[in-house]
């Protein structure tokens, strides 16, 4: 069975879609590379050779954290759906496809860097060398297992609603440490940026402090580099095996729960978790300014937002991340740059927002029969958007600006101005024109379940989003002009934004929306490109 | 309902292809739907049934031909024969994270309808059985509420003609049954039905013309009992469409 098994995932990877994977694999062998290089280096005694330690526990906490950082993705190849269906023995079952985890980008790249242990050894003779291989081996096998029981814990934490806000936690402390996590650092070597001085404190990138590899070597990420070590200065037979005999005996118990969850996992079905039900049919909004249709969409979107298990961790981590992000940078000396989180808000916020007609679905085909629905469509999205990031956005950059009196604040006000109506007017139009397309909405139950991945639209609105946020601040700085300067440059540009923008996005949705409703039946955003230019393509699923 | 002009087909194709790259998936169809009935059209899977439905709702763009309802073309009066239709597609999501009576309202907002809708919203909620699970989000719905929502969506602005794709597929027979009647209802008050349908009885019973479409092309149309030619619908079906003779499989013996 494990021979069949590993025949199938071969098949499926070679088969599958491989943008990701490549991605994946020139990235992270990229990176292993550094740290093969890295130990060589640390040989030579140019490096400290506790740089290694660091960059190996990095490399483990991706193992450990990398499966909650995604919570939209089902991280098995082999569907266990597909094996429930057989008449074969879960435990059996679980076993053979225990064995075909160890085939992917993962591990290989994982490998590649750990080899820098046997790099490490070398200097110790041949027998270091081989102890250093087998640290290498035992090493991969615990971060693997540790990895895929994560994983498996996290998909089954998913489908509970307690998970839904694990998830959006997660995210946003991810999210908030990758976008602000280097101010403390930046606070350090420039601790008088906020007085307008720039002199830079230089630290020394020397030994690293010898308690901090202690406690390195000592978690299970560093138990590798720790025999490698103890192998190189021949420090005794029990130095080497004790953390070796770990890393198995660890590995091996890993390796057990995660036979027996996924062993659980194939006997019976994910249960089905009850969607969150209102405690009454909500009220039809009457907004000012706008049409009863564009009201129509309000409504439907604000109930979206806070119902579709897929948006509500989206919008959660949105919200949670500036928050997280002000936290991080109030504790600094930069408390001078807290009101710009408001713009940073904005960005998140487009960030969640640019994959929602892939998320709604094939539901599109009612817009697209009902006269006059798009129009109304693409402004009630922005409508709904601006009431639920764009005006907390703004919100946020005045009420950081009032307790910091920051110098910043006219320029963070006026980008967080900007950035939101950017933000607002561009998502509709990137989730129309790179739809990541998953489960169809009838057919999501939790977040779990394959949504799309829609980090193509989100690379490409967070530049566009943050061009409008420091677009005011630049206006004001090269015109050297009134305070007031870029208030009015956020007001322009918002005003462009709002009003050019939706026109543009609604005229597109009425030209590609038969297309885009093609893709959404056939799961397959590829056709949307050949439907553009061959004009169509043959959409499988309908009917 | 709105006032017809009986005159006009409610439903005019001409000549309508619909070709996917090297797929001929409707091959010059024409098709002229009277006011005021139930039209079946049936066929084996992938006759091309779903496809003509989809261009004669809109959703399709075809690829040649024209599709005109009460004698708005589709192509060039887009809006005013959307209005015209009510649609019920099968396979196919709704705003999921609603209840029915959200979900209504949505349409009713969308479609700009006075607050008479909220009548006919409680009549289709009780007729159709939905108004005992009002907390329930149209994602928990079995397919036989989705079709019944669905219908409830497509009548709600009263209009003058139904596009239905597969109206009884895969639903229990109770389900089935009020549906029938309420499709009965809205077509003795003038209203037109345009259904696919595997279920040859319900044809048969209700709907006054038919026509039979395999590889794309119309093999026979008319009114039912001309079409069933005095056979029943099914044995006329299996005559026009043909099927193979099924060999014994000697390892079920």
């Amino acid at each position: 069975m494990t021979r069949a098994l590993f025949a199938l995932k071969l098949r499926l990877l070679r088969n599958g879609p491989h943008n990701e994977r490549g991605f994946s694999l020139v990235t992270g062998m990229a990176l292993a590379a550094l740290v093969v290089v890295g130990a060589a280096v640390a040989n030579r005694g140019l490096l400290h050779e506790g740089w290694i330690a660091v960059a190996l526990t990095g490399w483990g906490g991706m193992w450990l954290f990398g499966p909650l950082t995604q919570p939209r993705h089902d991280p098995s190849v082999i569907s266990r759906d597909w094996l429930r269906g057989y008449p074969l023995r879960p435990w059996r079952a679980a076993r053979a496809l225990s064995w075909t985890e160890l085939l992917g980008v993962g591990p290989l790249v994982t490998l590649t860097c750990l080899s820098s242990l046997v790099v490490l050894a070398a200097p110790g003779g041949l027998t270091a060398a081989t102890i250093g291989a087998v640290a290498m081996v035992a090493q991969l096998y615990l971060l693997v297992w540790a990895g895929k029981t994560v994983a498996v814990i996290a998909a089954w934490l998913l489908q509970t609603r307690a998970g839904m806000r694990l998830a959006a936690t997660q995210t946003a402390v991810m999210l908030a440490l990758s976008f602000a996590g280097w101010v403390p650092i930046a606070a350090w070597l420039l601790p008088r940026l906020g007085q307008s001085d720039t002199t830079l404190v230089l630290p020394t990138f020397g030994q690293l402090p010898a308690p901090i590899i202690d406690v390195l070597a000592l978690l299970p990420t560093g138990w590798g580099y720790r025999a490698a070590i103890a192998a190189r200065d021949n420090a005794g037979t029990e130095a080497v095996v004790v953390p070796l005999m770990a890393l198995l005996a660890l590995g091996a118990l890993l390796h057990m729960g995660w036979t027996t969850l996924t062993a659980r996992a194939l006997r019976r079905p994910p249960r089905l978790v009850t969607p969150r039900r209102p405690h009454a049919p909500g009220r039809g909004l009457s907004l000012p300014f706008t049409t009863p249709q564009v009201s129509a969409v309000v409504s439907r979107e604000l109930a979206t937002w806070s119902r579709d298990p897929a948006r509500g961790v989206e919008l959660r981590s949105a919200w949670l991340t500036p928050l997280l992000m002000a936290l991080i940078i109030g504790v600094t000396d930069w408390s001078w740059a807290l009101p710009l989180v408001g713009s940073a808000a904005a960005v998140f916020g487009a960030m969640v927002a640019v994959n929602t007609y892939a998320l709604d679905g094939t539901a599109l085909w009612q817009l697209l029969t009902t006269p006059g629905a798009l129009q109304a469509d693409v402004r009630g999205r922005m409508a709904a958007w601006f009431l639920l990031f764009g005006v907390p956005s703004i919100v946020l950059a005045a009420v950081l600006w009032a307790v910091t009196r920051s110098p910043l604040g006219v320029v963070a006000i006026s980008g967080a101005i900007a950035a939101a109506a950017v933000a607002c007017a561009v998502a509709p139009l990137i989730a129309l024109l790179m739809p990541a397309v998953g489960t169809d909405a009838r057919d999501r139950r939790y977040p779990g379940q394959r949504a799309g991945d829609p980090t193509g639209g989100q690379m490409t609105i967070f530049p566009v989003v943050l061009l409008g946020a420091i677009l005011p601040g630049i206006i004001g700085t090269t015109t050297g002009g009134h305070l007031w300067t870029p208030v009015l440059a956020a007001i322009l540009l918002a005003a462009v934004s709002l009003s050019l923008t939706p026109t543009l996005t609604a005229r597109l949705l009425q030209r590609r929306g038969a297309s885009l409703l093609d893709v959404m039946v056939s799961s397959d955003a590829a056709l949307l490109h050949r439907n553009r230019r061959h004009r169509w393509g043959y959409p499988g699923g309908w009917g | 309902m709105q006032v017809f002009d009986y005159t006009v087909p409610a439903v005019e194709v001409t000549d309508l292809t619909q070709r996917f790259g090297a797929v001929l998936a409707v091959d010059r169809v024409s098709l002229s739907i009277p006011a005021g009935m139930c039209y079946g059209i049936v066929g084996p899977n992938g006759a091309g049934k779903t496809t003509t439905l989809t261009a004669m709702c809109g959703l399709r763009e075809p690829t040649s031909g024209t599709v005109r309802i009460a004698g708005h073309d589709l192509r060039t009066d887009r809006q005013a024969a959307l209005a015209q239709l009510g649609i019920m597609m099968d396979g196919l999501s709704l705003p999921e994270r609603l209840t029915a009576t959200e979900v209504l309202r949505y349409s009713a907002g969308l479609r700009g309808l006075d607050d008479s809708w909220r009548v006919r919203a409680e009549d289709l909620l009780e007729i159709l059985g939905l108004d005992a699970t009002r907390r329930a989000l149209i994602v928990e719905y079995s397919t036989g509420m989705r079709k019944k929502i669905n219908l409830a969506l497509a009548m709600l602005h009263r209009p003058r003609v139904l596009v239905l794709d597969e109206p009884f597929e895969a639903i229990d027979p109770v389900s089935a049954r009020s549906i029938e009647q309420v499709l009965t209802q809205y077509v003795a008050a003038g209203g037109t039905v345009v259904m696919s349908s595997h279920m040859m009885d319900f044809v048969e019973r209700n709907c006054r013309r038919v026509a039979l479409v395999a590889g794309g092309r119309v093999l026979v149309e008319g009114p039912v009992d001309e079409v069933a030619a005095n056979g029943t619908l099914n044995e006329r079906f299996v005559e026009l469409v043909g099927a193979d003779p099924v060999r014994p499989l000697r390892w079920l013996t």
